[in-house]
């Protein structure tokens, strides 16, 4: 199954315009009405939530409605219809989108990838001993500099069995897992893509089932550090970094959103192919992150519910 | 007798942010319905550092009608704080016992934030 990543998140809002504002200063581009693209145009769509449209909701708080997977090709999308359709409705929309459900009762939808192909600059710096990164009289820090996520890559789910969910994307969708933390959840990467985590779940109580966060990758570390102090200045709310992740690899840096979701920069994420031997450690803040500049005791919330345990 | 702002600081039917601690975080969410003022801590129950809001004075759902955590979309009432809906589901925000003297919201002796 040659799936490549989320496409796009769709969500139904009862505050449309502070999300709007929130995915502007975010640095998304509204490219169509409530379409707010990175520069490969994966997207985040807004919707009202009572608009006609819209997957029915989870009975949960979360307002995330429908997640589009982006697929190679055609022969791929055919390939999961087969699949799912053995044991659940696939519908076939008008633009050939193909809208289902997974085992843990997400909407989900696939349709040919929307990604335009990138062809941007890496962060660029100068090292001892290596060839530098930038011209003489380059600057490196340049407050001025544009900040935009590139592409949207991964979502993290409040799932209540995590076993079933994890087996549905690898059983049935071809799935890996790239590294586990034990009672939480496992990290999976898709085939069609390279990058550590496209997908992660953390297991919960049913009544907490929704979206965790949604990331987007950045330039590099310096491009999100940015990002994320002009988001600060303008008096949003930081939830957990800049800080980096020890599984992936990535920098990191959450908010708080309107849509009720945390909302994370990141940026160097690891690459891996089928040789790669999965990890597996219990979740803990110091598995969690390799450095914070701004310490926390706990990052996600999970287990039993309050005084079960 | 700690004094947290005036009243005309609080738009009625609005909330605002209040005591920021040393890093600038807000510490206090304060309500105003008329000339009552309800006041909780800026902690979503679900976990022990979850700030509620997604920007500076921004703590309400689209209608006004209740508090968002805009971590994972939380709704609880305004009146007593209790979760409705969400990961903290059966809890409630922690209350602040507030006064108002002299057109000026104060904490009250024993509250929350003075303990």
């Amino acid at each position: 199954m040659r799936i490549i990543g989320p496409d796009e998140l769709i969500f139904g809002v009862d505050n449309i315009q502070a999300c709007r504002d929130f995915l502007k200063d975010y640095g998304l581009i509204e490219t169509a009405p409530d379409c707010f693209e990175a520069l490969d145009r994966t997207a985040i769509i807004l919707r009202e939530t009572g608009d006609a449209s819209l997957p029915p909701p989870l009975p949960t708080a979360t307002r995330l409605r429908e997640t589009v997977w982006g697929v190679e090709d055609q022969a791929t999308l055919e390939a999961i219809s087969g699949e799912l359709s053995r044991d659940r409705e696939v519908r076939t929309e008008a633009s050939g989108r193909l809208s289902t459900v997974d085992d843990a009762g997400f909407r989900i939808a696939f349709q040919v990838t929307r990604r335009i192909k990138l062809d941007l600059a890496a962060e660029r710096i100068n090292s001892p001993g290596a060839s530098p990164g930038r011209a003489a009289n380059e600057i490196g820090a340049n407050e001025d500099a544009e900040a935009r996520p590139r592409t949207l890559s991964h979502i993290v789910y409040f799932v209540p069995d995590m076993d079933r969910m994890a087996n549905f994307y690898i059983q049935r969708l071809g799935f890996v897992i790239t590294d586990k933390f034990t009672n939480t959840g496992p990290f999976l990467r898709p085939q069609a893509n390279d990058d550590h985590h496209v997908l992660f779940m953390i297991q919960t109580p049913d009544y907490m089932q929704g979206l965790e966060h949604l990331a987007f990758h950045m330039q590099g570390p310096t491009e999100l550090m940015l990002a994320g102090s002009r988001m600060v200045k303008k008096g949003y709310q930081s939830f957990w970094g800049p800080g980096r992740h020890k599984f992936g690899s990535n920098w990191f840096w959450y908010f708080n959103s309107p849509m009720g979701t945390h909302v994370e920069y990141d940026a160097d994420m690891d690459k891996h192919d089928g040789d790669w031997v999965m990890r597996e450690t219990p979740m803990s803040k110091e598995a969690a992150q390799m450095f914070l500049f701004e310490n926390v005791a706990k990052w996600a919330p999970g287990g039993p519910p309050p005084g079960k345990g | 007798m700690i004094v947290v702002c005036r009243l005309d600081d609080v738009p009625d039917g609005g909330a605002i942010g209040a005591l920021p601690n040393a890093r600038g975080r807000d510490t206090l969410v304060l309500l105003r319905r008329g000339d009552q003022v309800l006041g909780y801590v800026n902690n979503c129950p679900h976990y022990d550092r979850a700030p509620l809001g997604w920007r500076k004075d921004e703590f309400l759902n689209g209608d006004g009608t209740r508090i968002m955590c805009a971590a994972h979309g939380a709704l609880f009432r305004i009146e007593d704080g209790v979760c409705e809906v969400g990961p903290c589901l059966g809890q409630a925000l922690t209350a602040v016992a507030l006064t108002i003297r002299d057109g000026h919201v104060c904490l009250a002796d024993g509250s929350a934030l003075l303990s």
